[in-house]
Parts: structure tokens; sequence; C-alpha cells
């Protein structure tokens, strides 16, 4: 999976790094002073890295907790994101991290502890339910063997109900969390696109049906799942998603869904410029782009009635007020 | 498709079993550098010793080649302290000893042994780190990625003495031999160079027809970043052909070029006529 392991000085002697370490001995270890030496080099090739990439053991200084961006996730108070990982073992044509970051090497932050104290102090500062997304830049859970980040992530937040965890993920990385008792408050959202989309933009992305199977052993098992219907892209007609939102919610139980969402594809401008250079051959992007308010979208005739029709499609499998459009 | 791939070497005794292997010939006249090159892509430099050779080198070899996507090879000696003299080593990360900057070249699977060297202004006698050393890989390494993406800047080093046999006690000419014992991982290597630049070549190589209508029309360079970018939308919604046939026709100028391109690549958008449509 990784070519090398490159890991701070700083965090040498961690335990999280040893374990890592010795997990890759057969690879070369290098050390570094800070992880933005390798990670943020000018004149690199994402798409390039993509075939080889390292991992990169770090510690995160500064903030760990942010706001997450208005109108990201469902609405049930506060949001915040937090980021023990930059970047994805997977490669979705789509991924707006090829846009983002100068480097496809994984960087994984093992100063958990320090996460869980920034969270914990956002809980106290919040008022009600406060919600924390995990997976904004990276796969909340396919690193799982790894970072066991799971591992130590759902037992924190399930000491704290006023919390709500979303690990956002498109892995069937689900063992660690058989194992545990279900956490109420820690949801696993699984991300979707149709058939014939994950075959052509996402590599190395587990198969529609392993995702669905893993969601449902974990359903079973009591825990709270999403589904993510992102991106919607309009390649795929409305043929497509009819039967992929069938194929879903006869193995899932519809009416125990956390929630259901949408979102169309949509990327920072800039992010879009970068990836476009990294992909100038790839279909997807030479389509016509709207750009509104800096985001760019993938042109598409009536778009607002396609997105109607799928929702009222979606409505005859689940509860509205279970679902929301991710706008950002 | 076979990739170009410039090597860079210190010493004509670390030239001479590349200059064989990959069938380089000399190029006439001689410049300041001496230079040898084969008809499949690869070229050789020899820069001399010392880091301001190996960037002036890199810089004078980029200098005298056509505009393209080429990767950069550095093989030499190298001391080390503990390495067996004639270990090949993939280097992982640099340390320029003088102006402490720092470099970090790619590693690839190729099941070669990876080291951190240190790139230092004089012979090393105490081996007091353990990395290997050099005199040229610093600078090397920054110029060539400064003029490529970092992805294709590697650096290959022979141990060619260590703390039992020091650096004072190496045999130059044994240099060809050590060369020789590494063929095949020195061509492992030289084959993923010329993989990898194939792909960035094929990933962001300009169609023929873009070089034709730039010499037909004048075009800003605004436009011509448009029509750099209308080109490639072209082909990228597997629109070659249509492509070639506008690069036929006779538009008055470059503003009635670029709407008819522009006009044609809406309307293929639209109807979702993408170069796979339908093969799913
Ligand atoms: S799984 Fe998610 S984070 Fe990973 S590459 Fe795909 S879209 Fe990006």
């Amino acid at each position: 999976m990784f070519s090398a392991v490159y890991f701070e000085s700083e965090v040498r002697d961690h335990p999280r790094t040893r374990a890592i370490l010795e997990r890759y001995r057969e690879l070369p270890h290098i050390e570094c002073e800070r992880f933005g030496q390798i990670f943020n080099r000018k004149a690199q090739n994402f798409r390039m890295q993509k075939q080889y990439p390292a991992l990169i053991l770090a510690r995160k200084h500064g903030r760990k907790v942010l706001p997450a961006p208005a109108g990201y996730g469902f609405e049930a108070g506060q949001s915040h994101y937090f980021s023990h990982m930059l970047n994805c073992i997977y490669d979705c044509r789509y991924c707006f991290l090829q846009g983002m970051y100068r480097s496809a090497h994984c960087v994984l932050f093992v100063n958990f502890e320090d996460f869980a104290d920034s969270i914990l102090q956002s809980i106290a500062a919040g008022s009600g339910t406060q919600v924390f997304y995990s997976g904004y830049d990276c796969d909340s859970l396919a690193l799982e063997p790894v970072s066991n980040f799971a591992e130590f992530f759902v037992p924190f937040f399930a000491q704290h109900p006023r919390a709500v965890l979303e690990l956002r993920t498109k892995s069937t990385q689900i063992s660690g969390l058989l194992q545990m008792a279900p956490a109420p408050n820690c949801i696993v959202a699984m991300s979707f696109t149709t058939e014939a989309c994950a075959k052509r933009w996402e590599r190395d992305v587990p198969s529609i049906e392993k995702r669905l199977k893993a969601l449902a052993r974990l359903q079973e098992a009591g825990w709270p799942v999403a589904i993510r219907f992102e991106p919607l892209l309009p390649e795929a007609d409305q043929k497509a998603y009819a039967s992929l939102f069938d194929l879903i919610f006869r193995r899932l139980d519809a009416g125990r869904v956390h929630s259901t969402s949408t979102g169309l594809f949509r990327m920072p401008a800039d992010y879009f410029r970068n990836t476009l250079k990294l992909y100038p051959d790839e279909p997807l992007f030479a389509r016509e782009t709207r750009t509104e308010n800096g985001i760019v979208s993938l042109e598409q005739p009536n778009r607002e009635a396609w997105l109607a029709e799928l929702e009222e499609m979606l409505f005859r499998h689940i509860d509205p007020a279970s679902y929301y459009r991710c706008a950002n | 498709m076979n990739g170009e791939v410039n090597l860079v070497v210190a010493h004509p005794l670390e030239a001479k079993e590349l200059i064989e292997w990959f069938e380089l010939g000399e190029v006439e006249p001689r410049g300041k550098y001496r230079c040898y090159e084969n008809k499949k892509g690869i070229a050789l430099v020899i820069s001399g010793m010392g880091v301001r050779n190996a960037v002036n080198a890199v810089d004078w070899l980029h200098g005298r080649q056509s505009p393209g996507f080429r990767a950069w090879l550095n093989v030499g000696i190298a001391g080390h302290p503990s390495a067996a003299v004639g270990q090949g080593l993939l280097i992982n990360r640099i340390e320029h000893r003088r102006s402490g900057d720092c470099f970090w070249p790619p590693i690839p699977d190729l099941g070669l042994q990876g080291c951190g060297l240190v790139t230092v202004d004089e012979p090393e006698t105490t081996y007091e780190q353990d990395a290997a050393f050099d005199m040229e890989a610093a600078g090397f390494f920054a110029q060539a990625a400064g003029l490529t993406t970092t992805d294709l800047v590697y650096v290959f080093k022979i141990v060619s003495d260590n703390r039992e046999n020091p650096v004072d006690e190496v045999n130059l000419q044994r240099v060809p031999e050590l060369l020789r014992n590494l063929e095949s991982a020195i061509r492992k290597l030289v084959d993923h160079l010329r993989e990898r630049s194939a792909a960035i070549a094929d990933w962001y190589g300009m169609p023929a027809e873009f070089e034709s209508l730039l010499r037909r029309h004048r075009f800003s360079a605004t436009r011509k970043a448009a029509l750099a970018q209308y080109c490639r939308r072209f082909c990228a919604l597997g629109m070659q052909g249509r492509l070639s046939e506008i690069a036929r026709v006779r538009f008055r100028d470059a503003a009635s070029l670029m709407t008819a391109m522009r006009l044609e690549l809406a309307s293929a958008s639209e109807s979702g006529k993408t170069s796979r449509q339908g093969a799913e």
C-alpha cells in the first residue's frame, strides 16, 4: 500500500509511530523535521505519486478542531470537523483532495489524545448537541488497521453523548467496530455513486456490493448508519440512480438509517484548476462547468428538476425528514 | 512509448559502462561538458565533481534539449560508514551539509536498498553520520527538480568506500566494475524512469493540432492558453477526429476559430457525448 514511511523526529518515540514502523518494517523509514518538508514541497505531481504513496507520521500542531463549512452535514447542532489524516489511500477522480494538496502521500497525525482534548473543549464550549466529522480531509476508516483511529475515538465519543461523531467512509474496514458495543452517537456514513460512476471514477475503492454488505452488518449489529449519495454526477441517468436506491434500501432497514443525503459534484475553483492541470485528459473535467461563489460544478441542463426527480425516487424509500442536501 | 531520461555523472569512469549499455554516442562538437546520447531518448552528461558543477551541467544539458518531459538520474559512487563496497543505494533523503537544505527523492517500489545521503564539499573521511556521502547529489537534485516534477528526479549511488576501506584508498579504475556489478539495478531504474517520463508526456503532451493552429493564426498569451485548454478538452472528450477537422478549416482569425471550438465543446458537453459514453 505504501512505498515508505516518513516520520517526524518529534514523534519518533510515540507508541503509535513505533507500532506503525514495526508493522511496516520492510519499508524504508525516513526521518524528517516537519511533515511539510515532504508534503508541501513544490513541483510534486499528485497523479504520479498516487502510484507509490508514502505514509507520513506527524504531530498535529495548532487548531485541531475546526467549524464545519456551512451546509456540510446534517442539522443537529453545532458542527465541527477534525482531521487526524490528510489524504486517502483510495483514488477517486472527482475527489477534491487531489486539488487541495500538492502531495498524494498520506499524513497520519499520531497525537490522537490532543485531538480528544480539543474535542472536549469544543463540547464544553458549545451548547446542545455537537457534531464532529472526521472524514473531511480523508476517509475515516480506510486506514483503520494501521491507524486504529476508530478504536480510539469511538469509545471516547461513547463517553460523551452530547457529541455525535460521523465516520464518513467508502471503506469496509469495520471489523474493529463490530468488536465494540455499538455507540448510538457514532454514525458510520457510507458514500455511494452509481455502479457505472464507481467503476469509472473510484480506483481502489471497495465495490458497492462490499460497501453495502459492510453497512448491513453494522446496522444488524446495532450501529447507526447513514447513506451519502455523493457526488451526484450528471453522467449517470435516473435509471442508474433508481437501481442504486433499490439495491441499497432492499438490503438496509431504511427506517433505521440515521440520515440520507445527496450532494452534487462541486469543488472550490482553485482546487478544480489544480485538478484540471493534473488530469487534462479526464473527460469528467473536460465538460462545461459553472463557477458560482468560487465553487465549480458541472454544467447540467435542468439541474434542479433532475435533482428533484432523484429526491422523489429517494423518498419512495426513506422518510424525507431524515434527508438533506449537502451544500458544501 | 519510451520516455526520455537524462543521466548525470561526475566522472568519466562513472560514465563508461552507461555509455556502453545504452549505446550512447558522444555529441559533437564538444561543448562545455562532455555529453552522450542515443536515439532512444537517453542522454548523459559528465558534470565534473562538486555541487556547482552538478548544477551547471544539469542546466547546460537542459539548455541544449528541446522542450519535453524528461526524467533525471544521478549515478555515482559514494562513501558510507558501514555499507559494503559495491552496495547500490537508492537515495531517499539528501542533505546538503553546507546549506542545511534537504531534498526528498521519490521512492519507487523497485526492491532497491534505500538510504539517506549527505552532500559534502570535501571527501568524507570520518563517516560520522549513518548515511551515504557524495559531492554532487544536492546540487543535481535541486537543479533538476526545478526543471521537472520532483517525482522524476532520482539519485542512485554505489558504495565505493567505508570505514574499513577509506576514501583515500579508492582505486578509481575499479569504478566501472562497481557499476557493472549493478547493471540490472541501474537498467531497472532507467526503465522505470522511462516509463514515468513517458506517462507524464502522455498525460500532459499537447495534440499536434495545437501547434498547427498556433502557426495558422495570431494568438495573445491569454488566447493561447485558452486554445491549449480547448485542444485538451477535445481530446479528453474523445473528439480528436473533430479537432483534426477543425484544424484543417480556414477561419478568418483566432477569435472565430475559438468561438467555433467553444460552441462545439459546449454542445458535446450538453449532450453528454464523452469518449466513453454508453460504454458501461
Ligand atoms: S474515498 Fe473519499 S477521500 Fe478517498 S479518494 Fe475517494 S472521495 Fe477522496
